[in-house]
């Protein structure tokens, strides 16, 4: 029974009541939490999905602000309608990712590391710099229309789901495949006639449209956005649910975020210790069970089967 | 000519600390593979020693200034090796050329060395009284006597690591490493032992880094992160693992930023930095003397 589409519907139904409750939920405190978790899922996927090429892209940070960034500027200075606002941030993202990956992505390794935390730290500089979209303060008051405003969570929280469901569809096409074998040895699929930049930017673009529908569904969901919220520390904690939750398996980044994202909400506010907590949590998990939480299920099962038969 | 001698003079002051930051990450990656974002940990602990360690010595101990500032440098580094060694052997060493491996361990260790300084020291800017008081007036150009003595003790650490590199027994081991580890390690070279060493090198020179830096500018639990993106920039420029790389490329951005300060703005010289390191990356992904793999 347990096989690799058992697990998929699994995912579905728990989308489905994910939206459902958000739709009941008489409490708005968990069903933003919700959103929450979900964004902070659709970051640490995206992150692993460009790990998929082997590439660590801190950039992720970046493309999530530059969607919160485009929506919340269309929707608060241009006034433009909530659905264009909303399909802008994608657009946006995937067509600077374009143009980053197209430079960047010719070095790789540590260069790509370092270049890719660069550009987010200076993409941050020129929010803070630019005093159209509120400098250092940022933009205010991103409010979804009369209409929707009520099922805004239950809205955010299908577009998330389908957002982690289309990252998924795409790991397990042939494109996905294609990555892989770029992550294994890029000089292979380069052999076969294979444009291996071309793909390489190719995934980091579809990756970067994922999170940059999450930045412009979070300025939504947020209604306040600010530079500090789109620090390189974003795709810190994006790799620390990836890691936690287990880099082998599509569910580890979402299992991750939803552990953090909750246990987060209980040490936030206690600031020296939240740091420490957060610090302590990533260098215990990766010297006691690298393979994460779905690594260690795993091993679990594992240890049940052999002992059943 | 005047005004051409004051931004050289900026430039080394500002580079001096650079350079000597850059050093001490790019000599990790050279020799471990591994790029130490916690590297900023070291800086900042250096400076907020220096900051509670001086008030201490002249008051409590009754030293006069000069002394308790060079008490305070010596326990300074001494502590940033204590927790070079201490970090090394809880994280570093098992994730010795595993990149995203040691970036996230380095990234955990930067939280709790960070949160335990703000629980020590709270966020507040802490400065440190001026040691050596008074300016100085080379070729036309007013320096402080505190920027002068930082860019001459920086040169001469920059200089000690270049001959402890170029010359000794284990600047050979470093470099042997750093070019092919399997290889040295048939010429029967510690690795493990060698890279602890290059690993406690590079702490220490960020240690003098925030020792020098403690008296110029105030001191917070984050002043080291500050640091931390215009190093990567410079060890982009100038080559991952290199170490007239560093050099280079942290007086060129410091020639960038003072220049670019001085007739725009700062935040437009951070921003034509980044735009020439894009450039850089079209023309020389490897940076000026880095290696293709």
């Amino acid at each position: 029974m347990w096989n690799k589409s058992f697990g998929v519907w699994v995912c579905v139904a728990l989308a489905i009541s994910s939206v459902l409750f958000a739709l009941l939920a008489t409490n708005g405190y968990y069903a933003s939490l919700l959103v929450w978790i979900l964004t902070n899922a659709v970051l640490a996927s995206a992150l692993r999905f460009v790990l998929q090429i082997g590439e660590l892209n801190i950039a992720t940070a970046a493309f999530f602000g530059i969607g919160a960034y485009t929506t919340a500027t269309t929707a608060v200075l241009l006034g433009w309608p909530f659905w264009l606002t909303l399909l802008l941030a994608p657009l946006m993202a995937a067509v600077l990712s374009a143009l980053f990956g197209w430079v960047t992505l010719r070095t790789k390794g540590p260069y790509f590391l370092l270049v890719s935390f660069a550009v987010t730290e200076v993409i941050r500089l020129i929010y803070t710099q630019t005093n159209v979209i509120g400098g250092n303060s940022g933009l205010v008051g991103m409010f979804p229309p009369m209409a929707i405003d009520a099922y805004y969570p239950a809205l955010a929280i299908a577009l998330l789901a389908a957002t982690l469901f289309a990252l998924y569809g795409f790991e397990r096409s042939d494109l996905g495949r294609l990555f892989k074998a770029i992550e294994n040895n890029d000089a292979i699929p380069r052999s076969v006639g294979l444009n291996v930049v071309f793909l390489k930017v190719l995934c980091v673009v579809i990756a970067s449209a994922a999170v940059g529908l999450a930045g412009g569904i979070h300025a939504y969901a947020n209604t306040v956005i600010a530079p500090s919220d789109f620090a390189y520390f974003v795709a810190v904690l994006a790799l620390a649910y990836v890691k936690i939750g287990g880099e082998g398996h599509p569910f580890g980044p979402i299992l991750g975020a939803a552990v953090l994202t909750l246990v987060g909400q209980w040490v936030a506010g206690i600031s020296a210790w939240e740091n420490i907590f957060y610090g302590a949590v990533i260098v215990m998990t990766l010297r006691v069970f690298p393979g994460g939480l779905v690594g260690l299920a795993e091993r679990a099962r594992g240890l049940v089967t052999r002992s059943a038969r | 000519m005047e005004l051409f001698v004051q931004l050289l003079a900026n430039t080394l002051q500002i580079g001096a600390v650079y350079v000597l930051f850059a050093l001490g990450l790019t000599l990790i990656f050279g020799v471990m593979k591994i790029v130490n974002f916690a590297h900023g940990a070291f800086f900042t602990a250096a400076a907020l020693i220096v900051t509670s360690m001086v008030p201490f010595a002249t008051v409590e101990l009754g030293v006069p200034l000069w002394a308790g500032y060079l008490l305070a440098a010596f326990a300074a580094i001494a502590v940033v090796l204590s927790i070079g060694a201490l970090v090394y052997s809880i994280g570093f060493q098992h994730v010795l050329k595993d990149l995203n491996g040691s970036f996230i361990l380095s990234i955990g260790l930067l939280l709790i060395l960070n949160g335990a300084y703000l629980a020590i020291y709270g966020g507040a800017p802490r400065s440190v009284p001026q040691v050596l008081p008074g300016t100085v007036n080379v070729f036309g150009a007013t320096l402080t006597a505190q920027r002068l003595a930082l860019v001459i003790v920086a040169a001469v650490v920059t200089g000690g690591l270049y001959l402890l590199i170029e010359r000794t027994r284990l600047g050979l081991a470093l470099r042997a490493v750093a070019m092919d580890q399997e290889a040295a390690m048939l010429q029967g070279i510690p690795y493990r032992r060698v890279a602890l060493y290059g690993f406690l090198i590079g702490a220490a020179l960020a240690a003098c880094a925030g020792v020098l830096m403690a008296p110029i500018n105030a001191v917070t639990p984050v002043s080291g992160d500050e640091f931390l993106i215009k190093a990567f920039i410079i060890i982009i420029i100038g080559g991952l693992g290199s170490v007239t790389g560093a050099i280079i490329g942290g007086l060129f951005i410091a020639m960038v930023e003072s220049v670019g300060g001085y007739f725009f703005d700062p935040s437009t010289a951070t921003l034509a930095m980044f735009i020439l390191v894009i450039g850089f990356l079209l023309v020389r992904p490897q940076g000026i003397l880095g290696n293709v793999e």
